[in-house]
């Protein structure tokens, strides 16, 4: 739908929200090309935090695929011009 | 209808896991239509439930297509066999021939001892022939695989189904609850949104497991 938008350069704030007893960073925001992928994020929040499981999630409502267009996700769920990411350190299945 | 509390401990109650199947499986028709449809089995009359006119069933959907990775061919729509002469070294072939691909059944169930869905699954080759835990494996995400190999008998393992009484394979449910409450802080939804959205959230979890991916039309609440 958003196909014929100039949003090929496009850069998107993230704003990296800490959950639970997950530790807070330094720079909660920052920018990244909208043409990433949603791993980016994610790669990115692992090194930082040093940790391998995260669970990373957008508004409170679901857990974005890795290879979501960071684009998709802030033209559905970005507020005040920046797509609020949220994490925590735990992620369990069992 | 819908209770209270009835998901702020990342929960579902047994009574509202019709409607949160029902409300997913409407969205996914609706946004997901180039994909199998999630149909309700009902089971009330199992346990006898019908007398006490409580709804008993699960979510069920078939023949999920699965590319085998590294597959050189093109997919034929049906199981071909390799009757015709090709020029590969078979030697050489890791892929035996006819592989064309893995079709997937999943089944979401309500847990009644942990209060959450959990996803029972099986896979069969294009033969019909089950396949094991290593070939689902190699089936998986990388990212799957290696959550696999860290929590081996926390993450996939084989249990009974609870409705058809035979093995199939699940995810552990232990962890459901808490990664659930994260999903469903969200102070501006009522308990009934928040039921309607359970399954939509919970899957987006779980569906990467298998690098299925929810359409973004239908996480949007107001979809």
């Amino acid at each position: 739908m958003a196909s014929d938008n100039p949003i090929a350069s496009r850069k998107v704030v993230v704003h990296l929200r800490a959950t639970g007893d997950a530790p807070i960073l330094k720079q909660a925001k920052f920018k990244i090309a909208g043409t990433d992928k949603f791993s980016k994020v994610i790669d990115f929040l692992r090194r930082q935090l040093h940790k391998e499981t995260l669970f990373v999630y957008v508004n409170s409502a679901f857990s974005p695929s890795p290879d979501q267009l960071v684009n998709d996700l802030y033209d559905n769920f970005g507020i005040d011009g920046k797509l609020v990411v949220n994490y925590a350190c735990s992620m369990a299945w069992g | 209808m819908v209770s209270n509390n009835a998901t702020c401990d990342g929960s579902l109650l047994s009574t509202d896991f019709q409607i949160a199947a029902k409300a997913f499986a409407e969205k996914w028709k609706k946004f997901n239509s180039d994909f199998p449809e999630w149909l309700w089995i009902d089971c009330s009359n199992r346990l006898g439930f019908a007398a006490h006119g409580v709804s008993d069933g699960y979510l069920s959907v078939q023949n999920v297509f699965f590319k085998v990775q590294s597959s050189l061919k093109e997919e034929h729509g049906e199981c071909s066999s390799n009757d015709y002469e090709e020029p590969f070294d078979n030697a050489t072939l890791v892929q035996s021939a006819g592989d064309d691909g893995h079709r997937y059944d999943f089944h979401i169930v309500y847990s009644f001892s942990y209060n959450v869905p959990v996803l029972y699954f099986r896979a069969h080759s294009c033969d019909g022939q089950l396949l094991n835990q290593d070939e689902i494996e190699k089936n998986l995400p990388t990212e799957s695989a290696k959550v696999l190999t860290e929590s081996k008998w926390t993450f996939i393992t084989q249990q009974e189904h609870p409705y058809l009484n035979r093995p199939w394979y699940t995810l552990h449910p232990c962890g459901t609850s808490e990664w659930m409450k994260l999903l469903l802080a969200n102070e501006n939804s009522t308990a009934e949104n928040r039921v309607e959205q359970y399954l939509i959230s919970w899957f987006s979890v779980v569906g990467q497991v298998f690098g299925l991916k929810l359409p973004l039309d239908m996480v949007k609440s107001d979809g």
